[in-house]
């Protein structure tokens, strides 16, 4: 066990990224208590395994890849099924929108709630949502990402890739059932 | 740079993981090609719109207090 002052200051350190974790728990879990319970038991055994952290490096991923593999050793069964995406091909949701006519395109984005993409998120695999997660919510590198993953910097690339177009697929069909666009009503946009 | 190049590295753009040479191949094309930059200010106002929508959610005071315990 460390020093109580170096375990201390470890603790501190480590609590400064709790809002990391637990939205990270909280979008792999679905579920407050249960992103509570997984991100306790990561900063126990952070806390254990403190010598095994170098000082210097990237507590924030150190911590995160603790916690992500404490969800998949608890969720081991459902893996396999949760691993896969539906292949969409290539789903861009600029080009799909600019097709209908929707333009500016982004004030499409401007309409829709952060809910709505919240919840585009957690219909996500979790192995693809991970990497959303990283990469666009908490701003990790692909190096950061690859390493908190232990996978090789281009799967977190074709990860990413993929999680991007089911998202925007997600965000598209929901753009539409919510009359947000019109597919194929609105190409005669009013010329200014 | 043609446009297809320009929109193969523009998510490696707007996650500012290409090399500085690159970088700036891609930002001169985009100074020149309204598409592309339009293109590109979609996928950066959706990264942010990601994140801004998944950030709200923040440790419960009370979780961080108890943590602040059982660590200490
Ligand atoms: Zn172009």
């Amino acid at each position: 066990m460390a020093e109580p002052a170096a375990q201390t200051a470890f603790a501190e350190e480590a609590l400064t990224h709790l809002d990391t974790l637990y939205r990270g728990a909280l979008r792999l879990t679905h579920d407050p208590d249960q992103a509570q319970d997984l991100v306790q038991e990561a900063y126990l055994r952070a806390l254990r395994y403190q010598h095994s952290y170098q000082a210097g490096t990237n507590m924030r991923a150190w911590l995160f890849a603790i916690m992500r593999n404490l969800f998949w050793d608890r969720f081991k069964g459902s893996r396999k099924e949760d691993v896969s995406l539906d292949d969409l091909g290539e789903f861009v949701l600029f080009e799909k929108l600019r097709d209908e006519g929707a333009r500016p395109e982004a004030d499409v984005l401007d309409k829709i709630a952060a809910s709505e993409v919240v919840s585009a998120v957690d219909k996500l695999p979790p192995l693809h949502r991970e990497v959303v997660l990283l990469v666009d919510v908490e701003g990790f590198s692909y190096k950061d990402a690859a390493d908190t993953l232990g996978v090789p910097i281009g799967t977190v690339m074709s990860r990413l890739h993929r999680a991007r177009q089911q998202l925007q697929k997600s965000l598209y069909d929901y753009a539409v059932e919510s009359g947000i666009v019109r597919p194929g009503g609105m190409k005669q946009v009013p010329q200014t | 740079m043609r446009c297809e190049e320009c929109s193969d590295k523009l998510d490696r753009y707007v996650d500012r993981e290409l090399n500085d040479t690159e970088a700036l191949q891609v930002q001169l094309h985009l100074e020149g090609c309204p598409d592309c930059m339009d293109h590109y200010e979609f996928e950066a106002h959706l990264k942010r719109l990601v994140k801004h929508s998944c950030d709200c959610d923040t440790a419960p005071k009370a979780f961080r207090e108890k943590l602040r315990q059982i660590l200490s």
